[in-house]
């Protein structure tokens, strides 16, 4: 960790324990340990044991998990280079160069503060239940952070955390190409900084960047589509759907140009695997197709309770977590126009590339991005930068007003994060740019 | 039976040599979690972990290992491999030597015997919490109930050596009545069935207190804030009282300084380490420097930010016992209390909102304190000092210092929240704020 180029410090971690997951009485239970001796496994074991079938009484019906093809399989991630050759030196001398480059790239702003972070971990896990399922997986991970404060004495300060992420070797550093990635970045953003604008009052077309559509794809058609939100067990926490399971099949959310894809089996993505953790294939699931909702993610609770089987989206954080089901990589497909075209037949307009901002209610229905870079669009062409322009549409308003689909497909990484515990997961979301019809923007309250 | 005392001594005792700082942080707990949905628990899940945290500073060189391990052997051998890391950094721009030991008053009253009871037959409390919402006219219910039995332990090479056993209660319920909702929550140490029968009442009150439909325009409103919106906003606010967040940009202290008015008279904020009822209570910080309660915010004034010993070095202060060994945090916080009535929330607001949840905080710029957080369960329209219905779910679009400087009075009682949304257990009452910016979405 580094804040401008000096250190802050290092951190390293290392987890190993045992998560075991019953069914017992017709209620479910879960322990963790740690403690690996035989001794304290069986502790373990008894505690998710005794505890569920205290509980077991106030259930209604048993929990009974859909009969699935599970897996029996071994797989891993293929490095072209090693974690451990990624040295403290090249990790200190990246922080140092991205400093430089934000430094270099401002002309009037000041940069008081930034923040920078490399990770880099693997992930091996072994699945094992009574049904036959066994899945060992070897997963290695980097992840690359910069918060960058920009700093103004009469427009005030603006704020970017720039994030890469991906399932891969070291090499990713190099893939991602980062110094020029805030060469190109942070100029616009002082531009934004010192001259942006105000979006216009009245409801104008807006092209949404992949970035921002990606965000949006992973809080209104990932989330509102687990099914265990659906069913409500997320209620006291993420909250519930507006997505009813009579919906699914026929409800229309959208144009006919939105198919939002979730899938796992991407790869290099942040949130790959190619079974989940319950032992069953992944496989891409169409959440929205040309415009209707379609098919929820499904662990093999749900997926009993919906009469189908599980389509793979159980997924644990660690040892210490109970699968439940999560997102991996989630998208908007693509469609065949360039950005010129998106843009060509605006006359006035806004395109919004990146975001800092973000929330949705807890049915994933009422949701509001806040604009970072972001321009006008003055006949078919980017104009002036604009300043903080919110967008606080509804679900249904957005995927309405989707009139045309960029062709390059871009994604992002996050870390979503779900349950009770916490658990946060890798994921990537993403998507094409989008133009949205005629829609009102709103400013930051001053 | 683990004793993380004596691991912590082990570790110190193994690496100090080596080092020439060495922290090391222990803790076990034996904790059981159960989760309700549609009134009937989804699963029961259970941890018996050990966790080990040790700092390392060398030529000062900062590294921080943290190991889901429990043997002491295999963390000795695991911080052994990452020497080559720290040898390989460069000073730390927060290096401070750990501090000296100072004597340390234990906190009494940590251990309630009933919690570590009920740790394998939750399933009393957990009925009584879902009888009152129902009891209250509620359909369904929602929440957890998380019982806890934990140990702790501080052993630095400067020859501190601190250890504390307590319990903790973490109960939270969404009651639901047709369309409408109810949130409430309780931490603390204790297993005060009284308190937890109140979450599921207090839930079950809001899903039921209308069934009216209401409307209402964007803009500026008064607005009464239930204990956990409070909870949620002063997380934030505590979070962001962290030296390390001023330093790192993640805060709207790092605009203010020490004696600067950031907030109403009315309002004052504790970090309260020491009050024993509160789940994160602790008489020792991560480095061993005794906790003391100390206000962030005193009548309006920004009175101390949260240190360790690097920060506190930086910034030229005094370490605070609120080590984080490289973020300092709040342990538990307080709010202070005033003259508004809850028995009549509506009477006392006259005209506005009163809302009873939120979730989705989130910052456009941490340093301006420009955020949105968005309503859930009861939301009130209130028009001459009566309900006249619920809006639905709406968004706070703000500025978090407005939000301090705007408010009005505050309840007489204090809440003990700690749920999903509010991470440091905190003591809050209802908040009056008067010209709150609440948004509305384009349909």
């Amino acid at each position: 960790m580094m804040r401008g180029d000096r250190v802050i410090g290092a951190s390293t971690e290392a987890k190993e324990g045992v998560g075991i997951r019953v069914i017992v009485g017709g209620s479910l239970g879960f322990a963790a340990t740690n403690n690996l001796s035989k001794e304290g496994i069986k502790k373990a074991l008894n505690a998710a044991i005794v505890r569920a079938k205290n509980v077991s009484s106030l259930r209604k019906a048993p929990i009974v998990f859909s009969a699935d093809y599970l897996g029996k399989v071994s797989y891993s991630v293929t490095l072209k280079k090693r974690l451990e050759d990624l040295s403290v030196e090249e990790r200190l001398k990246l922080g140092k160069e991205l400093w430089k480059e934000v430094q270099s790239s401002v002309k009037e702003a000041k940069v008081p503060i930034t923040m920078f972070e490399v990770s880099t971990s693997l992930e091996e896990k072994l699945i094992m239940n009574s049904d036959g399922g066994q899945i060992h997986s070897l997963i290695p991970r980097v992840n690359v952070g910069l918060n960058v404060v920009l700093l103004s004495t009469n427009r005030g300060s603006l704020q970017r955390m720039i994030e890469l992420g991906g399932s891969g070797g070291a090499e990713l550093i190099d893939h991602w190409e980062v110094r020029d990635k805030i060469r190109d970045e942070v100029p616009k953003l002082e531009n934004v900084l010192l001259k942006g604008v105000e979006p216009p009052k009245e409801p104008v077309d807006l092209v949404a960047g992949s970035e921002v559509v990606g965000l949006i794809v992973h809080e209104s058609a990932g989330h509102p589509m687990e099914a265990d939100r659906i069913l409500g067990r997320e209620a006291a926490q993420a909250g519930e759907s507006f997505v009813k399971p009579e919906m699914i099949g026929s409800f229309r959310i959208g144009s006919d140009l939105v198919t939002v894809v979730e899938d796992p089996t991407i790869p290099g993505s942040s949130g790959y695997y190619l079974f989940d953790d319950e032992g069953v294939p992944a496989r891409p699931r169409y959440l929205y197709k040309e415009g209707v909702i379609n098919e929820p993610l499904h662990n093999r609770h749900t997926a009993k309770i919906f009469n189908t089987t599980s389509n793979g989206a159980a997924r644990a954080m660690d040892y210490n977590s109970e699968p439940i089901i999560r997102m991996s990589n989630t998208y908007f497909r693509p469609g065949t126009s360039s950005f010129e075209e998106l843009l060509e037949d605006i006359q006035l307009g806004v395109f919004m590339k990146s975001y800092m901002e973000w929330n949705i209610d807890d049915m994933r229905w009422n949701m509001r991005f806040v604009g970072l870079e972001a321009y006008m669009i003055r006949k078919g062409e980017l104009a002036e930068p604009v300043k903080n322009p919110v967008l606080e549409v509804t679900t249904k308003g957005f995927y309405s007003r989707v009139t045309d689909v960029g062709k390059e497909l871009r994604f992002y990484p996050g870390m979503c994060g779900k349950g009770e515990p916490g658990q946060g997961v890798p994921v990537w979301f993403g998507g094409p740019d989008l133009k949205i019809s005629k829609i009102r923007l709103g400013v930051i309250s001053k | 039976m683990i004793d993380p005392l004596q691991i912590a001594e082990d570790v110190v005792r193994k690496l100090k040599k080596e080092f020439d700082d060495v922290s090391a942080i222990i803790n076990w707990r034996n904790s059981v979690m159960v989760k309700l949905w549609n009134t009937e628990p989804s699963v029961t899940q259970s941890w018996i972990n050990t966790e080990a945290t040790i700092y390392l500073a060398k030529n000062k060189r900062v590294l921080q290992v943290s190991l889901s391990i429990q043997d002491p052997e295999k963390i000795i051998d695991n911080v052994k491999k990452s020497i080559t890391t720290l040898e390989r950094l460069e000073e730390s721009e927060l290096y401070a030597p750990l501090p000296e030991p100072k004597p340390w008053e234990p906190l009494e009253g940590l251990m309630d015997k009933a919690v570590i009871k009920a740790i394998d037959s939750p399933k009393e409390p957990a009925q009584e919490m879902i009888d009152a919402a129902l009891q209250e006219g509620a359909d369904r219910v929602a929440g957890t109930l998380t019982l806890s039995h934990e140990r702790r332990a501080v052993a630095t090479s400067k020859g501190f050596s601190g250890f504390e056993e307590g319990t903790s209660v973490e109960a939270y319920l969404r009651a639901f009545k047709g369309p409408m909702s109810g949130h409430w929550s309780f931490g603390s140490r204790y297993l005060d069935l009284r308190a937890i029968r109140k979450v599921g009442s207090k839930a079950g009150y809001f899903a039921s207190i209308t069934t009216n439909k209401a409307d209402y325009e964007p803009g500026k409103y008064d607005v009464i804030l239930s204990p956990l919106v409070v909870g949620n906003l002063m997380n934030y606010v505590g979070f962001m009282a962290s030296a390390a967040a001023v330093l790192m940009g993640y805060s709207i202290f790092a605009k203010f300084k020490p004696g600067d008015q950031v907030g109403d008279e009315k309002l004052t904020l504790d970090d309260v380490p020491r009050d024993s009822e509160l789940p994160s209570s602790a008489a020792f910080d991560d480095e061993g420097t005794p906790t003391y309660n100390k206000p962030i915010i005193e009548k309006g004034i920004l009175k101390n930010l949260l240190h360790n010993s690097g920060t506190a070095r930086k910034m030229g202060a005094k370490p605070t016992g609120n080590a984080g060994l490289v973020f300092p945090t709040p342990w538990n916080l307080k709010i202070s209390t005033g003259g508004l009535n809850e028995d009549n929330l509506p009477k006392e607001l006259e005209n506005g909102l009163i809302i009873n949840n939120n979730w989705y905080t989130r910052l456009q710029n941490y340093v301006e304190g420009v955020f949105s957080t968005v309503s859930r369960d009861a939301c009130l329209l209130v028009k001459n000092g009566k309900i006249i219905g619920d809006v639905g779910r709406v968004r706070i679009a703000d500025k978090l210092d407005r939000i301090m400087k705007n408010v009005s009075d505050l309840g007489r009682a204090l809440y003990m929240i700690r749920w999903w949304e509010v991470r440091t257990p905190t003591k809050a009452p209802y908040v009056l704020i008067e010209d709150v910016n609440i948004t509305k979405p384009f349909a």
